[in-house]
């Protein structure tokens, strides 16, 4: 039987003038402990302006290898919902995947992702499509209290405590101490 | 400042930081062994942000010519502490962490709520810095109360559970101090039956919303210069790198 929670992906805005990208996933049981986890463990130092969370199940997610051997698209068509686009533009960034790039209207999941090769060209890396209706968004949640004091928490590498290098030096020292005995 | 109201002053703020260094202490036992990854993570977020808020209230005792808050955390022995027992009860188990931090936390934020009014600048300052954090702690024990309350007959069995075992501890966060009353008077801290009605206003209508019996049983009579032999234990382990070089510096 598999225990796992629900997988989401997680989306983090940094700035407002800045696209949702992709960070990496969170198992939760529901969408608010999901929005609650993602705030955890992608925003505890980093800047945010804005999170998203989706059920990695609605998402379509397609690389450009899988769309050379040929998709299977069948999938029924429903009434013209709003899908966000995000593509892989990059293979050198190691901290994001996806970038949102634009929100097209279509009847599937399908149906977007054949409109946005069109609309955004068609050499990305990656692409997925996200269903508008299913993002959980950080919307309601009090800003101040879950995003600014992350500003405050700056990270520090170890060699800003000033420990390993005098460290060094008193090794150094005492073994030329030693080599002089 | 009038020397005793200073000396009144030191008391109290000693008592809630050392409310927020004991806890903190509990909390970070969690690292590398909660339940979940996330949470791991969220507990040791949760954990440094309950230090980090002892660390600003040890700085206004400092201020106040106090010691620092590296000697009055690392260098002082169990009966100089003046945190309740609440918070050096071991962490138990998952259940028992969770109940503890929300009723904790609900605490933090109704006391820093009036806090953040204190007429003494310093602590107006500190309290407005931790409530921020505060409300996104007790948004995050809230929604864990409710969802192992209602979760399963074993997840409800341990929360109840937890439950009888902490209440009788939570009153001693609502005892005043012989020297409170010129405390209040000077506006500096606020009177703790009303920081009591509202803590009671969030917790009793959730644990009953989640499926808990809130207990009725009588608090502990213990001041909180009596500790139990839990903080020894844990001052012994979060001492100890500390106390092994006194001049070492970090």
């Amino acid at each position: 039987m598999d225990t796992q929670w629900p997988r989401y992906e997680v989306f983090k805005q940094d700035t407002p003038n800045k696209p949702h990208q992709a960070v990496g996933s969170v198992h939760a049981p529901d969408d608010n402990m999901a929005l609650q986890m993602a705030r955890d463990v992608f925003v505890r130092r980093p800047k945010c302006h804005h999170l998203w969370v989706v059920p990695a199940d609605a998402i379509l997610m397609v690389t450009a290898q899988e769309l050379e051997k040929g998709l299977d698209s069948a999938e029924p068509d429903s009434a013209p919902q709003p899908f966000h686009v995000f593509r892989k533009d990059n293979q050198r960034r190691s901290m994001t995947y996806v970038d949102h790039v634009g929100t097209i209207n279509a009847t599937s999941a399908h149906a977007a992702l054949k409109a946005a090769r069109e609309e955004y060209g068609d050499d990305a890396f990656v692409w997925w499509i996200v269903p508008d209706s299913a993002v959980i968004t950080s919307d309601d949640v009090p800003v101040e209290s879950w995003f600014a004091p992350a500003l405050e928490k700056t990270y520090r590498h170890q060699s800003a405590y000033g420990f390993v290098h005098p460290q060094r030096q008193g090794r150094r020292r005492s073994q030329s101490v030693e080599s002089e005995a | 400042m009038e020397p005793q109201l200073q000396q009144a002053l030191i008391n109290r703020l000693l008592a809630v930081a050392d409310d927020e260094l004991i806890l903190g202490h509990r909390n970070a036992e969690w690292t590398g062994h909660a339940p979940i990854l996330e949470e791991d993570i969220a507990l040791a977020n949760i954990a440094q942000d309950e230090l980090g808020h002892a660390v600003l209230l040890y700085g206004i005792v400092a201020d106040l010519g106090g010691d620092d808050a590296d000697t009055l955390a690392m260098f002082r022995d169990a009966d100089a502490f003046r945190n309740v027992q609440l918070v050096e009860l071991p962490k138990g188990d998952w259940a028992f962490t969770m109940v503890r931090q929300f009723l904790y936390d609900a605490y933090e934020l109704a006391l820093h709520q009036r806090l953040r009014e204190s007429a003494f600048r310093p602590i107006a300052d500190a309290s407005a810095k931790i409530l921020q954090e505060e409300i996104y702690h007790l948004r995050h024990s809230h929604a864990w109360v409710e969802r192992l309350g209602l979760g399963t007959s074993e997840s409800n069995r341990r929360m109840q559970a937890a439950l009888d075992t902490l209440w009788p501890y939570v009153g001693q966060l609502f005892v005043e101090s012989a020297d409170a009353e010129i405390l209040v008077k000077a506006d500096y801290f606020p009177a703790l039956a009303s920081v009591q009605a509202h803590w009671e206003q969030i917790v009793i209508p959730h644990l009953e919303a989640s499926g808990l019996v809130v207990p009725d049983t009588a608090p502990i009579d213990a001041p909180r210069t009596v500790h139990t032999a839990h903080l020894d234990a844990l001052l012994a382990d979060m001492q100890l790198v500390a106390r092994s070089d006194p001049e070492a510096t970090w």
